[in-house]
């Protein structure tokens, strides 16, 4: 959730070295998500079992057919945690996306247009950005049913608010400093003054806004499942956190370390990923920096 | 003239203001009544789905039911009874208990409020004070752990780290309960008993809030102090040879917190969203459990009557924040 401070912070504070150069958290992002991206792709190479159905005895300790034993049907463990890391990239990616789409549409294309579209379109912001995000998930979660899709365009639409802000700021902005105004004049088409002005300005703060939201995504995921939100039969790593705190005595055995510590570090490697990521392309992105550096 | 001018001004811009507020509420208000209305499958369809204890009741009971939760009359007598029964306080019955949502809800509301007050009170002296102190000696090596290591604490799955606290405090030192809000049958106990049982209970989960909401507190007023340091009223203050902690405090301190007005306003959403997370990782009886035991019997009162009050508060606390940010601060209001 790093829109709360973006929206108070971020005008006062003057970047200090430490912000400004950050080729660590560069690496350290790219990394954790590297590691589980090639745990996605490569899911039915690394996992000999199907994760969603039971090839073991219940609670099987591990072994050299079960790595992290099973859970209590005897679902494999291991073969949850590389699945799950699909579960959680392709949520992180569609509604990461889709968040952008939807930013996009309501905060740059109005501010270019201007007028009626425009006023309508900032009211329907603030009016969103008002709204409790999770209280509001959960609600349409609850009603939606099973569905895996209804969450992520849930987790999509929640993000199209704070975003869409951001790069509204930013077209206003491109549009006050004149030159869309003199390409114009000088002849430059709607297509053209699109791909050589806009797209340059609002870029960066798409991809930036994209991989915050791809991280924020995975989180509220994690989140919902682990609140029984979803396909209950689905793999996800909130799930099988979920399953193994519904389980009675979870703490009291060594179950935890293969059933609990895999599944919640996944899902911190991944949140982490994207936000290193996102903190390390900032400086470099984001004009606010660009512009006092 | 110029005043009068300027008062009619204000109390436009304060009307508007109000305006977007009832407005916004007016909308979560009929948002809660359309979306169970709108979404595919109806309240009734799950009552009555194959995996619920009424089955066996078979489609005949379903024109029953909808009389009993009043679905079977138009939208607009629908939305009339709605708002009639929320006047009156009335939020519906909960499907999987039969006690009104209202009373589900006060039963639980205060350990809610009681976890949310401390975590808030909690993040926000430590992130004033953490910030302070980073702001004021920014770059230093206590600055910079400070950043980083908040930083990762704040991005840090909280459930994650709410097991791990568990199973390190509660199971391996034994030390702390293992979950709820107080150990039950300890009515006989004297108050300062209950109060320690009590403060034991809430310790874990009221740490795992405030380790997530700090970072925010931190960085918004380690920016203020940043934003402070070359600022000409220091100057002066340093000119006239007040000492070191009069400036610190009592100058830049002073005009950094009002950032931090607006921010608690804020976290009040975050946390009511983490909350309900940690209250199911703790067993904590407040309104996060509700909601969770809401979740696998479709108890759509219980959802909608909590969501409503949170969604409800969220708002009125950011109004209520931006009223008095204005107050303390002339430069935002004019």
């Amino acid at each position: 959730m790093t829109s709360i401070e973006d929206t108070v912070a971020l005008p006062a504070a003057a970047p200090t070295r430490l912000r400004a150069e950050r080729p660590t958290m560069l690496v350290a992002g790219a990394a954790l998500l590297v590691l589980v991206a090639l745990a996605a792709v490569f899911a039915p190479l690394l996992a000999s079992h199907d994760p969603t159905v039971a090839t073991g005895l219940a609670l099987e300790r591990p072994s050299t057919t079960h790595w992290f034993g099973t859970d209590v049907p005897g679902r494999d463990l291991f073969a949850q945690l590389v699945y799950g890391a699909r579960a959680s990239l392709s949520v992180a990616l569609l509604a990461g996306s889709l968040s952008m789409v939807g930013a996009i549409l309501v905060g740059v294309l109005p501010g270019l247009v201007g007028g009626l579209t425009d006023s309508l379109s900032s009211r329907a912001v603030v009016f969103l950005l008002a709204l409790p995000g999770l209280p509001l998930l959960v609600l349409v979660g609850t009603l939606a049913g099973d569905s895996r899709l209804a969450i992520i365009l849930l987790i999509a639409f929640v993000g199209v608010a704070p975003n869409a802000r951001i790069l509204r700021s930013q077209t206003m902005s491109l549009r006050q400093r004149g030159f869309i105004t003199a390409a114009r004049g000088f002849g430059g088409g709607p297509l053209y003054v699109l791909r050589r002005h806009v797209v340059p300005g609002i870029g960066p703060l798409v991809v930036i806004g994209f991989v915050n939201w791809a991280g924020v995504a995975i989180g509220l995921e994690a989140g919902l499942s682990f609140l029984g939100l979803g396909d209950p039969t689905g793999v996800s790593w909130g799930l099988t956190l979920n399953r193994a705190l519904s389980e009675q005595g979870i703490y009291f055995s060594d179950m935890w370390t293969w059933w609990v510590l895999p599944a919640g570090l996944g899902i911190t490697a991944a949140v982490l990923g994207f936000t290193f990521l996102g903190v390390a392309l900032e400086p470099r992105f984001n004009p606010r920096w660009l512009r006092s550096s | 003239m110029k005043g009068q001018n300027d008062g009619a001004a204000r109390l436009g811009r304060g009307l508007l203001r109000l305006g977007g507020y009832v407005a916004t509420i007016a909308a979560l208000l009929s948002l809660n009544f359309l979306l169970p209305r709108l979404m595919p499958g109806d309240p009734i369809d799950s009552l009555l789905a194959q995996s619920s204890a009424n089955f066996t009741l078979g489609e005949e009971s379903r024109a029953a039911l909808e009389e009993y939760y009043g679905v079977d009359k138009p939208m607009k007598e629908q939305f009339v009874q709605y708002v009639r029964d929320l006047a009156h306080g009335d939020l519906g019955r909960s499907v999987a208990t039969n006690a009104t949502v209202t009373s589900e809800i006060a039963r639980r509301l205060p350990w809610t409020l009681l976890l949310i007050g401390t975590s808030l009170t909690l993040s926000t002296l430590i992130g004033v004070a953490a910030g302070v102190h980073s702001g004021w000696r920014r770059g230093r090596a206590m600055d910079k752990g400070l950043l980083s290591g908040l930083l990762v604490a704040r991005e840090f799955p909280s459930f994650l780290l709410g097991s791990l606290l568990l199973l390190l405090f509660a199971v391996k030192l034994d030390w702390l309960p293992l979950f709820g809000a107080e150990t039950p049958f300890l009515t006989s106990a004297g108050l300062v008993e209950r109060a320690v049982d009590i403060g034991r209970h809430l310790l874990l989960p009221a740490a795992v809030l405030t380790i997530g909401l700090t970072a925010g507190t931190f960085l918004v007023m380690r920016a203020g102090m940043v934003g402070e340091l070359g600022s000409d009223h220091l100057l002066v203050g340093r000119a006239k040879g007040l000492r070191e902690r009069r400036l610190k405090y009592g100058y830049a301190a002073r005009n950094a917190l009002l950032p931090v007005v607006s921010l608690t306003g804020l976290q009040l959403g975050f946390v009511l969203t983490g909350n309900v997370l940690i209250e199911r990782i703790f067993a904590y009886p407040g309104l996060g459990q509700l909601i969770f035991e809401s979740i696998p019997s479709r108890d759509y009162p219980a959802v909608q009557g909590t969501f409503l009050l949170l969604s409800i508060s969220v708002v009125t606390v950011n109004a209520l924040a931006d009223v008095l940010s204005r107050r303390l601060d002339p430069r935002i209001a004019s």
